[in-house]
């Protein structure tokens, strides 16, 4: 399967690909998108199984991503991976369109709780 | 959970600590009140949390700290060499989890900036600052509310 990983932040996406792979997920295709505009040219490219995506990037939010996509009836599989994790933003996560958001710091169980039965 | 009407330093401390502790994989331990908490040339990261508390969080520390940061985050080997722009992305990020944690305990709605870096000629003075340790080296981070907010940014 292909995800694109969204992060304005090398470091953070080398981060998430690390721990994607302890979680077991390692054998999948990954795409980087190194902003929210970004992201949104390579699910056009890429047709990806799934987009992992921060909240906060330059250009283009994480969540002004997800609201483009489904405005234009892509429901691509969406999950955050951001620094904010309170109530309010995984309400409106869910609200937008994402299945999960997961909060930074994160282990490779939270990936493994949020990606098991979506990604073999 | 209770919220914050503003950060404060255990706050800060806590957020550090989970992000050193998770991260990085080391202690916060808090840097040793009789030691000097001094260097030169270094990095300093900021972050604008909007809202409920209106300010900026800042941490300090030196160029060879920052490198190591940034190497614990990359899950490099000692003798690897990580650049420029990964060392200010890594300090970066650091701030930037430890942002999330601090305004996710404010009350109000608020929002959290993009971290930005910049060279430090030196740190702020430790009565200023939570100092904590990063493997016997001091990493300065502070609360700053608007009111006290530097020129500059």
């Amino acid at each position: 399967m292909k995800v694109i990983i969204a992060d304005d932040s090398r470091v953070m996406r080398q981060i998430v690909l690390r721990t994607l792979r302890q979680a077991g997920f390692g054998h999948h295709d990954f795409v980087e998108a190194t902003d929210g505009a970004d992201a949104l040219d390579k699910v056009a490219t890429e047709s990806p199984d799934l987009v992992l995506s921060d909240w906060n990037m330059p250009n283009k939010t994480g969540i002004e991503l997800l609201r483009d996509l489904r405005g234009s009836g892509n429901a691509v599989p969406f999950g955050f991976v951001t620094s904010e994790g309170s109530e309010e933003m995984r309400e409106a996560a869910q609200a937008a369109g994402a299945l999960f958001l997961i909060a930074k710091p994160f282990t490779p169980e939270h990936f493994e709780s949020a990606l098991v039965g979506m990604l073999g | 959970m209770t919220l914050y009407s503003a950060p404060d330093q255990a706050l800060l401390h806590a957020a550090v600590e989970q992000v050193w502790g998770s991260m990085l994989f080391e202690a916060a331990d808090p840097w040793p009140a009789n030691v000097p908490a001094d260097f030169e040339t270094g990095l300093q990261a900021h972050i604008e949390i909007r809202g409920g508390w209106n300010g900026l969080l800042l941490l300090t520390c030196n160029s060879d700290v920052a490198t190591q940061i940034a190497g614990a985050l990359l899950g490099l080997g000692p003798d690897e060499t990580v650049d420029e722009l990964d060392v200010h992305d890594a300090v970066g990020e650091v701030l930037n989890v430890v942002g999330g944690s601090v305004k996710g305990a404010i009350a109000g709605a608020m929002t959290l900036g993009l971290p930005g870096v910049r060279p430090s000629a030196s740190p702020p003075s430790s009565e200023e600052s939570l100092v904590v340790s990063w493997r016997g080296s001091p990493v300065h981070v502070q609360i700053i509310p608007d009111a006290d907010r530097p020129e500059g940014l």
